[in-house]
């Protein structure tokens, strides 16, 4: 790849001076007080509400990372989701029924199961059928907003789930009653599986064998098939993985809300195209993904209660552009977002 | 003529057979009127526990009072109208062809013209033509109902089914779906009722953006609830299930909207204080009933407290509860609109 157009300091210059007349058209135009009333948003339960709107963007970014450092780019992270999210809420509907019980764990782990499978055909097609990585993944997601609500109407007569159980809390002892930042520490577990799966996605990365055998094999296949490592089930291993991070994000949310909602966009709602955007920002590196996801979601929770605020009319589909507008900004001016050399590239190992 | 008749009648039961498979048709058991009904919902289509329901039953009640008849047409997507529309419009033996639904608007107002001699009714729209029977509906009104039923228990101490309310603060919250002028009528009509309950109510409101995502709608009434709100109301869809989740989460009050969502959402009955009911049956049933005493008038039919087309409508468990004070408060102030002496905004600018 060419070096970028723009350094990194022009770059940090040209976000540096839009800010500065952002800020000035602020205080021009009486945004003293907004600039207050934003200060006055930010609160423990601000904080709270962000990360929990970060799980699904950052599952599906540390996901799509996972893939894409493979050398396979998965775009098909939005419908990953929404498999996960209706796998989560008809298990758990259907466990009910069984003499098991709505065990919420199990319907978690099913989730996980249906998402990774789906993963797994993509993978299959991509790999074994060498097919176009981005129609394949495209596909992904039109089959996934097709059949979720077209099973819902078979289950339930209807594209909507009835409510069907949510995670309870969970506290950490001794955290949980620190004063002020307490409240952190009481959250449904898919937001303290997130804190996990942030640096362990790092450290599997980073610091193990593993870790090299993913970026080999998107950065140069070759080399690592000269090593004597099948790429192809390097390949498939950083697939299947991220359709285990979208199965955790998705059913993350559904579990949270306790239904599954499938009209429109259904109710991931553009979710992973986020994720998508977030690991670019974030140049592959999972800290980074994570990093760019609490940013998006932040900026999400600030414009809700934004709107509260009487006297405010910010407009949510003008905050919901923000990441697109982001992305475009960072790869087009920073430049330092790099792709593996070998995506989207098909490998064939000459025996 | 016996013969004649007992023949008429097994021809007309093996067509209602026969059509049982495609369409549902009544049988004209009940009577009196040779009038038949065609009627095409919006594409929710039947099962949808809202407004197509509505429309179905509004037609069911005419059936059983004045011995109508009617087919059925349940479009798979809006194209589908402008056939379903022209077919009914030109079959000599229906007498009026109800439209449900919004999408119905642009072809009826060319189908209304070239059919000018069937008479057509139109919920939710307005097409302007000598043959279409226009019905729309006050939802500011109803949502006044609601919201000065909201703002009577914020300030009051009450708790049934699973909610409590906070006598700390006066506060109530709205949930929007998206931001468009239908639905700036609920809120414009509901922050006016809570108002009228208590001058010094705050009323925080805001708008998730989309029609089906529940972990928004969660994440804002989850936010309003741990402001110190006491009740949120939604207009908002599929959204709406996750401000009926953070309500039982929070052990607060929500209130519902479009049907009884007490009952159609019952597994949030102890939290759903009232439902803001829009009456698309009564519409169904109106228009069908100016046809049979030939009163059928083109032009708008507005449809507010005084017609019974909005209103509260108490949840199945909340009903027979409430304090005496607070339904005879509602009574008067459903009594005051309807006489003129409160103005109901129908836009947040009047408020």
């Amino acid at each position: 790849m060419k070096a970028p157009s723009v350094t990194r300091r022009q770059g940090l210059l040209i976000g540096g001076i839009l800010f500065g007349l952002i800020t000035l058209g602020l205080l021009i135009d009486g945004g003293g007080q907004l600039i207050g009333d934003v200060a006055g948003v930010f609160s423990v339960s601000y904080l709270a509400s962000a990360i929990r709107l970060t799980v699904p963007i950052a599952f599906a970014a540390m996901g799509g990372i996972f893939a894409e450092k493979t050398g396979v780019i998965n775009i098909g992270l939005e419908g990953l989701l929404i498999i996960g999210a209706f796998g989560a809420v008809a298990s758990l509907y259907a466990l009910s029924a069984t003499p098991i019980g709505a065990n919420i764990w199990l319907a978690f782990v099913l989730a996980i199961v249906a998402s990774t499978i789906v993963a797994l055909l993509f993978a299959i097609v991509c790999i074994e059928f060498k097919a176009d990585q981005i129609i394949a993944g495209l596909a992904v997601w039109l089959i996934a907003l097709g059949f979720a609500p077209f099973a819902s109407i078979i289950i339930w007569r209807r594209t909507s789930s009835p409510s069907v159980g949510t995670f309870s809390t969970i506290s950490i002892p001794g955290l949980s009653a620190l004063p002020s930042i307490g409240p952190l520490f009481e959250a449904t577990p898919p937001v303290f599986l997130l804190a996990l799966a942030v640096p362990f996605s790092w450290y599997l990365l980073n610091r193990t064998t593993f870790g090299m055998w993913i970026e080999a094999s998107g950065e140069d296949p070759k080399s690592l098939d000269t090593a004597g490592v099948d790429v192809r089930k390097v390949r498939y291993a950083g697939v299947l993985l991220s359709g285990v991070y979208c199965g955790i994000g998705g059913a993350g949310l559904a579990l949270n809300t306790g239904q599954f909602v499938g009209s429109g966009d259904t109710m991931i709602d553009g979710r992973g195209w986020i994720g998508l955007t977030a690991y670019l920002i974030g140049n592959y590196n999972p800290v980074g993904a994570f990093l760019a996801s609490f940013l998006f979601a932040g900026l999400e929770a600030l414009q809700l209660q934004l709107q509260q605020i009487a006297g405010y009319d910010v407009s949510s589909t003008l905050v919901g552009i923000i990441p697109y507008v982001a992305v475009l900004i960072v790869l087009t001016f920073v430049g330092r977002t790099r792709m593996p050399s070998a995506a989207g590239e098909h490998y064939d190992s000459d025996e | 003529m016996q013969r004649r008749t007992f023949l008429t009648s097994v021809g007309a039961g093996a067509t209602a057979g026969l059509a049982g498979c495609l369409v549902g048709e009544g049988d004209d058991d009940g009577g009196e009127s040779d009038i038949t009904v065609g009627i095409i919902y919006s594409t929710g289509g039947l099962g949808d526990e809202s407004f197509n329901d509505m429309a179905f039953a509004g037609i069911e009640q005419a059936e059983e009072d004045f011995g109508i008849s009617y087919q059925n047409a349940e479009p798979d997507e809006p194209a589908d109208m402008n056939d379903m529309q022209r077919q009914f419009a030109s079959d000599e033996d229906i007498d009026l062809v109800c439209c449900i639904g919004f999408d119905h608007e642009t072809d009826l107002a060319e189908n209304a013209e070239e059919y000018d001699d069937q008479r057509f009714a139109l919920v939710d729209a307005v097409v302007e033509a000598d043959n279409v029977a226009n019905y729309t509906f006050r939802e500011h009104e109803g949502s006044f109902q609601v919201g000065h039923l909201a703002g009577l228990l914020s300030t009051m101490d009450y708790a049934h089914g699973a909610g409590e309310t906070n006598t700390d603060e006066s506060r109530v919250g709205f949930v929007g779906g998206q931001e468009i002028a239908l639905i700036e009528r609920f809120e414009a009509g509901y922050i006016a009722g809570a108002q009228h309950a208590d001058d010094g109510i705050e009323t925080p409101s805001a708008y998730a953006g989309s029609w089906n995502d529940p972990a928004t709608g969660q994440e804002i009434a989850t936010g309003m609830y741990d402001e110190g709100a006491d009740v949120v109301f939604h207009a908002a869809g599929g959204t709406g299930g996750g401000v009926f989740q953070a309500a039982q989460s929070a052990g607060r009050f929500a209130i519902g909207v479009d049907d009884d969502q007490s009952i159609s959402a019952e597994e949030f009955s102890d939290v759903i204080v009232a439902s803001m009911v829009k009456r698309v049956d009564t519409a169904v049933y109106e228009s069908i009933e100016a046809v049979v005493n030939d009163e059928f008038e083109s032009g708008m039919n507005d449809l507010g407290l005084e017609d019974e087309g909005v209103g509260a409508t108490i949840g199945q468990d909340f009903d027979g509860d409430l304090p005496d004070d607070v339904i005879d408060a509602l009574a008067d102030s459903r009594e005051a609109i309807i006489d003129g002496d409160i103005d109901v905004p129908d836009n947040l600018d009047d408020l």
